[in-house]
């Protein structure tokens, strides 16, 4: 990253912000900071315009809701994958000729969008009451019938909780002068009607009180609750008819996406182009501008300032500054920043741990899955996808990731013989009752499993080590060099040291070795701390090497989770092998094939992704990595549906 | 009469398949995790239906003690002959209940560590549903409660394969 600070004339403010905007390259930075200083204060102000951000946000807005209004009545098939369209700078001008047409019709479907949702409230409110009057269907009288002269007449609900028969029991030993109806029950209320002469009104109140009755809202309603619910009926099949009449008017629509994806990039561009003014500073005459941008973009850089006649400085970050973050990778490489970056991007002033891990990651994914058959279907499936669609930023990486993983993958369950598990013995066992066995070009792991966990081991060991070394280098970056020693170095002695001597290679060099580390380690473990701590920070820096031993052990879930996908492989086909040969054992065999290996390849290639990422967050990250960067965010074209192609470029 | 049922039955292949019917138990702990994930998840996309795929995935990873269970159970079946034609075979009762001591581990450990990993893949629905691309990291916490999952399932296997039949 390469620090810039640029000073031109107001006259080509314009231009050089659209030009920038179409290199892509710089981050320009907020001045928030510096309009808090007195000094800068007098000098300059904010070139902020928030009048037209809002109004162009105002039409993005109305574009982004006729485009999601399309997508979801809309009957075109969407993609598995959303991509960017390729289109050249003249096409994308030529369609927005017609900009003011294109903004119309966005408006109708604004019109169309609000009157789906009016129907959509009418219909809620409708509903409801028609919930509410549901219970009354029985319940003949007119709802609006609260009294006569002689008469009052109670309807509502008691809870379910209650007992309405011996609440009738009571109401009707207490008075004779009303009659008791149980209307309906529902599991939350008994709905009950009570017809009774004014004079008893009280009584019958006093009691009803007692079972938590709740008098019947029924608003304005008149006529009886059957006829009420009749009505209802009506007005919502009028509303669903006027509902399709607008979704059909808004399918009437869908040949306008296009122009509406286009409208809105247009717009987004416009409106980027509106916001990154808050961050430029001017006088009467001039802007001032700074940022960063990628050390291998300079020369472009440097250019385009000439050719505008600005007045900049470009400078390396100062020691311990912090710096936006970019990650620079290969294309072998690149695809595991997925990983890095699922993790939290690095420290600008740490390391990019992905060119040291993809490698391991691979292998460990491979190891897990170890299936030749399912890295192969993982692999053409990626690749397909890749071929079809032009993926960018974190699903394209992933899908990358996932084909490399599945060569990886390929590769393991060769050397272990698995393709579809067992599946092509037990094919020929069932039905052609040959005994053909693939053998393992390495060994399979089931007939030696300790073999594979030591071999676990210590690839988990080497991907430790390499963690270590990497905080080494890291202290020996920031001038540390000693720490190297000390706190890396020792480990590599004593950690060696045991292993040779628990391996038995050569006990001799491997105790030796191990005393010096251990010694080492106790005495320079405390040599920040002050007093007693040295000795007792010492012996706490010793005592981690449990945590080398749980980190070691870790690893053991590759043998487990290669043996997983194996064993359920053959859970599979042996169980598509139960009803022997035959049609019937061949349909059996088909149908346990296509279900059972779906959902093995389904949780174990997730079980592998989640467990490879774990090995690297935890054993690996942990040895080193700082993380906590801020993203690089250049200044650049950010459309959503279109990529704007250049001849120059 | 009574020890004479109790000497058919009792013997070493039945402790043998109580071992392997031990090892399954193992399932026990995926189905409380994977339910308690799944209500986190219902609740979730509830509010954004377009959660549902991560939401998934954070559901499924309890689902693996049950897997482990059944691989263990397994292959004890293969290993007494229970499955492939050559029929249950007569096992000892010390060998018998060697393979049932094997079996605890992964039947004990992923009954806890499934529901355990149930309630932190539900922490982490619940993550998802605030921040949709941390969902790595909630994936991060709740593998971590498989590992020892993972740990017993291998040492239930180191046991299996090597009893000698």
């Amino acid at each position: 990253m390469k620090q810039l600070t640029a000073i031109g004339h107001s006259s080509v403010r314009a231009e050089l912000m659209e030009q920038l905007m179409t290199l892509g390259v710089v981050e320009i930075s907020d001045q928030e900071a510096k309009l808090g200083e007195s000094e800068w204060k007098a000098l300059v102000k904010t070139d902020r315009n928030d009048g037209s951000v809002g109004r162009y946000d105002n039409w993005i807005n109305r574009t982004t809701q006729a485009l999601e209004a399309l997508e979801k009545y809309g009957t075109e098939k969407k993609p598995l994958f959303k991509t960017r369209a390729p289109i050249t700078l003249a096409a994308f001008e030529d369609s927005l000729k017609e900009r003011h047409q294109i903004e119309k019709n966005t408006e109708i479907l604004t019109v169309y969008s609000n009157k789906l949702a009016e129907l959509q409230a009418t219909q809620n409110k409708l509903e409801a009451s028609r919930m509410g009057l549901i219970p009354w269907k029985e319940y003949d009288l007119p709802l609006e019938l609260k009294e006569t002269k002689e008469v009052d007449i109670i309807l509502g609900g008691i809870p379910s909780a209650a007992n309405p028969d011996l609440l009738k029991q009571e109401v009707l030993a207490a008075t004779e002068e009303c009659t008791f109806e149980l209307v309906n029950g529902d599991s939350e209320q008994y709905y009950i009607a009570i017809l009774c002469t004014k004079a008893v009104r009280q009584e019958i109140d006093e009691i009803l009180k007692g079972y938590g009755f709740n008098r019947a809202q029924f608003g304005d309603l008149s006529g009886s609750a059957s006829k009420n619910i009749t009505m209802i009926d009506e007005k919502l099949a009028v509303i669903e008819g006027e509902r399709a009449k607008v979704i059909e008017g808004i399918q009437g629509m869908e040949g306008e996406r296009q122009n509406f994806e286009l409208l809105h990039d247009y717009l987004v561009l416009k409106r980027d182009r509106a916001m990154i003014r808050e961050r430029l500073l001017i006088t009467k005459q001039t802007f001032y501008l700074d940022g960063w941008f990628p050390a291998a973009a300079t020369a472009k850089v440097e250019a385009l300032l000439t050719e505008k006649e600005c007045y900049y400085t470009i400078r390396e970050p100062e020691k311990g500054e912090e710096t936006p973050v970019l990650l620079l990778n290969g294309s072998m490489t690149g695809p595991f920043e997925a990983i890095t970056r699922l993790y939290s991007l690095p420290d600008s002033r740490g390391i990019d741990a992905t060119p040291f891990f993809a490698i391991f990651y691979a292998i460990f994914f491979g190891m897990m899955l170890s299936d030749a058959a399912y890295g192969v279907i993982l692999t053409v499936s990626t690749f397909l996808i890749l071929k079809k669609f032009k993926l960018e930023g974190m699903a394209g990486r992933l899908m990358k990731m996932f084909f490399y993983c599945g060569i990886s993958t390929t590769i393991w369950g060769i050397l272990f013989g698995g393709y579809f598990g067992d599946l092509i013995t037990v094919v020929a066992a069932t039905f052609f009752n040959a005994d053909v066995v693939i053998p393992a070009l390495w060994f399979a792991p089931m007939e030696d499993p300790m073999k594979l966990l030591m071999f676990s081991f210590i690839l988990g060991g080497i991907h430790i080590f390499l963690g270590m070394a990497l905080d080494g280098y890291l202290s020996i970056k920031d001038g540390r060099p000693m720490d190297a020693v000390f706190d890396i170095g020792l480990w590599y002695i004593l950690l060696i040291g045991l292993v040779l001597l628990l391996a038995g290679v050569s006990p001799d060099i491997g105790k030796w070795m191990s005393i010096v580390g251990a010694v080492g380690i106790l005495v320079t473990g405390g040599r920040h701390n002050k007093g007693i701590g040295r000795i007792t920070g010492g012996l706490s820096s010793l005592y981690g090497i449990t945590g080398y031993l749980s980190d070691v052990l870790s690893y053991s879930r590759l043998l487990a989770l290669g043996l997983a996908t194996g064993v359920i492989a053959s859970v599979v086909n042996t169980m598509g092998s139960l009803a022997g040969g035959g049609i019937t054992g061949v349909i059996l065999m088909i149908i346990a094939f296509s279900i059972g290996h779906s959902y093995n390849i389904a949780i174990n290639a997730l079980g592998s992704f989640v467990h490879s990422c774990r090995l690297q967050y935890v054993e690996f990250f942990g040895k080193f990595y700082k993380s906590g960067g801020e993203a690089f965010e250049p200044f650049r074209e950010k459309t959503k549906y279109v990529e704007i192609l250049r001849e120059d470029h | 009469m009574n020890t004479e049922v109790a000497n058919l039955l009792f013997n070493g292949s039945f402790l043998a398949i109580l071992g392997a019917s031990i090892a399954a138990l193992a399932g026990i702990g995926s189905a409380l995790g994977v339910g308690i994930a799944g209500q986190a998840a219902s609740g979730v996309v509830a509010e954004d239906p377009k959660k549902f795929g991560q939401a998934l995935i954070l559901q499924a990873l309890p689902g693996t003690q049950g897997i482990y269970g059944l691989l263990i159970a397994f292959i004890i079946m293969q290993k007494i002959g229970l499955l492939g034609g050559s029929g249950l075979m007569a096992l000892t009762i010390p060998q018998g209940a060697y393979i049932l001591a094997a079996s605890i581990p992964i039947g004990l450990v992923g009954i806890f560590s499934g529901y355990a990993q149930g309630k932190a893949a539900a922490a982490g629905i619940m993550l998802v549903s605030k921040r949709p691309e941390e969902i790595a990291k909630g994936m991060v916490y709740t593998a971590m409660v498989e590992t020892y999952a993972v740990l017993a399932l291998l040492i239930s296997f180191l046991m299996v394969n090597g009893v000698q039949l």
